[in-house]
């Protein structure tokens, strides 16, 4: 049994058998990582000015904001419909652009798939890059680009979507049973057609459920894509904060909160049949 | 006609599969290939249409030079080989005849492949190769739901819709119970004698290859050691020779998974 130096402060533990024999448990290494973290913690506290007192004394503030919200107020409700639908719209129309524009880059992106390994390579360096872009930055680029409107917050989803359904769509395809793809280009099949044919139907359902989990994601970042201009329910949430108009905040909150709800159970529910 | 002339095959790694095969097969002949796992018989198999190259000798198909074959004419050369695998290969998760059906792609417009549209004239096609094979009834059912034997079978009713000159077999029922194998074996022997299509199979059952095929090849090595008719030989010598005194006549070799 090879003792390291930290076996040798922590005894590993001995089991003895009523013949003899000796089985050894080493000691757990958990403490060292606990010690490490707790460290971490320690200085991400030092180096951020985290002040326990301020929030100790300030969190009260909050309660009287989220106090203010109610009751909702109802009369503003008229209002709200357009914005809303606005994001609702925006999240399934970027959503399903993005998830349709990955499938082939995805198939690119799969080396059971793709011959080329450079061409692998620089498909993953893309999926990556675009993963690493925060939706908003994008939407703002977008809102330069395409100006103010929800046109800028669905190319900002779309973008999104496709980087993120891509790299979920490529990893699924690299865990499938290739001797479906094998035999259609047994039979003089082309790499796409083996791929449509072969592949295709095996990770649909996951594909698909990606898609609506993605898109009910979607929908809630979508609400504050208004920050930047990019349209939705973000503009007019935002709007009412700066005035302090709090109870059409409140009002805003709750239709946005009601929206998600919905979507979300709708989308478990179709998931929960697919895959 | 498939005539290899001194062909022989370097893996990259620079293992040598074949060494100076020659071999001629005519059409609509029933050959078993038999040898060790490794000896070489799924490379001999696989040069046949292309799915590895040959990396000397000619190997020529009906007069055609299989490795001037590339990119369309490679893939309407493959069109006249069917094949079939150990593991089937269908696509477990659609209906037995969407599995058969897929043997028409090839020669659709991509659009029809995308949405899964096909003729009512393929639809029958499909039907009657899959009642040749004696399944009808499981048409549509999904593939994973079917067993070993009759997976094998929807394997060989989507060769048939190919309409293919040759079929190959690597280990066709090495995943097969004895009765199932002995099932397929029998379709196999019943479409090579009523279409007339060379059938070329890899099998690690001697007994297996002797009762169904007409003609036996020993490879050992990655060379031919014994090309003969599988009736009246003297099997315990030759066997002998081809198992490096491994298997005797009652012994099947069956180890590969």
């Amino acid at each position: 049994m090879n003792l390291t130096f930290y076996d040798k402060i922590f005894k590993p533990k001995e089991y003895v058998l009523p013949n003899g024999k000796k089985a050894y448990k080493k000691a757990s290494r958990a403490p060292i990582y606990v010690i490490l973290v707790l460290a971490m913690c320690a200085l991400s506290v030092k180096i951020t000015g985290f002040d326990m007192e301020v929030l100790v004394s300030r969190i009260g503030q909050f309660f009287v904001i989220l106090g203010e919200m109610f009751p909702p107020n109802t009369d503003y409700m008229p209002k709200i419909w357009e914005p809303l639908f606005d994001t609702i719209k925006m999240s399934l129309l970027g959503s399903v652009v993005g998830a349709l524009l990955s499938v082939p880059f995805a198939m690119l992106a799969s080396t059971n798939v793709c011959p080329s390994k450079i061409v692998v390579s620089v498909m993953r360096v893309m999926f990556s890059l675009i993963r690493t872009l925060p939706t908003i930055v994008i939407a703002l680029v977008a809102t330069l680009v395409f100006g103010l409107g929800t046109l800028a917050g669905t190319v900002a989803i779309a973008v999104f979507s496709f980087g993120y359904i891509g790299k979920l769509t490529y990893e699924e395809i690299e865990t499938v049973d290739m001797g479906a793809f094998e035999a259609m280009q047994a039979m003089g099949a082309t790499r796409s057609e083996a791929f449509i044919s072969a592949i295709i139907p095996q990770v649909l359902p996951f594909y698909l459920s990606n898609c609506l989990f993605n898109f009910e994601g979607n929908v809630r970042y979508a609400a504050v894509l208004g920050y930047v201009g990019a349209g939705g329910i973000g503009l007019i949430l935002n709007e009412k904060i700066s005035w302090r108009e709090y109870p059409s905040v409140g009002m805003i909150l709750l239709a946005l909160f009601v929206t998600v709800f919905i979507i979300e159970s709708v989308s478990r529910m179709l998931r929960k049949k697919l895959v | 006609m498939i005539k290899f002339e001194n062909v022989g095959k370097v893996y990259p790694n620079g293992f040598e599969g074949l060494k100076d095969i020659n071999l001629e097969i005519d059409q609509g002949e029933f050959v078993a290939i038999i040898g060790l796992s490794g000896a070489g018989k799924s490379t001999l198999i696989r040069t046949i249409n292309r799915m590895h190259d040959v990396t000397s000798g000619k190997l020529t198909v009906d007069g055609v030079d299989v490795m001037s074959l590339s990119g369309k004419t490679l893939r309407r050369f493959r069109r006249k080989i069917g094949m079939i695998f150990q593991s089937f290969n269908l696509i477990t998760r659609t209906t037995v005849i969407k599995n058969v059906l897929t043997a028409f792609v090839p020669d659709m417009p991509w659009y029809r492949s995308v949405f899964g549209i096909y003729t009512k004239e393929e639809k029958i096609k499909a039907l009657e190769c899959l009642d040749k094979v004696g399944i009808l009834d499981k048409a549509f059912v999904r593939a994973d739901q079917l067993s070993g034997g009759q997976q094998q079978r929807v394997a060989l009713a989507r060769t048939l819709a190919q309409n293919p000159q040759i079929i190959l077999a690597d280990e066709p029922v090495a995943a097969l119970d004895p009765v199932t194998a002995n099932q397929v074996m029998g379709d196999f022997k019943r479409i090579n004698e009523d279409m007339n299509i060379t059938i070329l199979i890899n099998i690690h059952h001697i007994d297996l290859a002797l009762k169904y095929a007409k003609r036996v090849i020993g490879i050992r090595e990655g060379k031919i050691v014994f090309d003969g008719p599988a009736q009246g030989t003297q099997w315990d010598e030759v066997l002998d020779n081809i198992y490096v005194g491994e298997a005797s006549r009652e012994g099947n070799i069956q180890e590969e998974g």
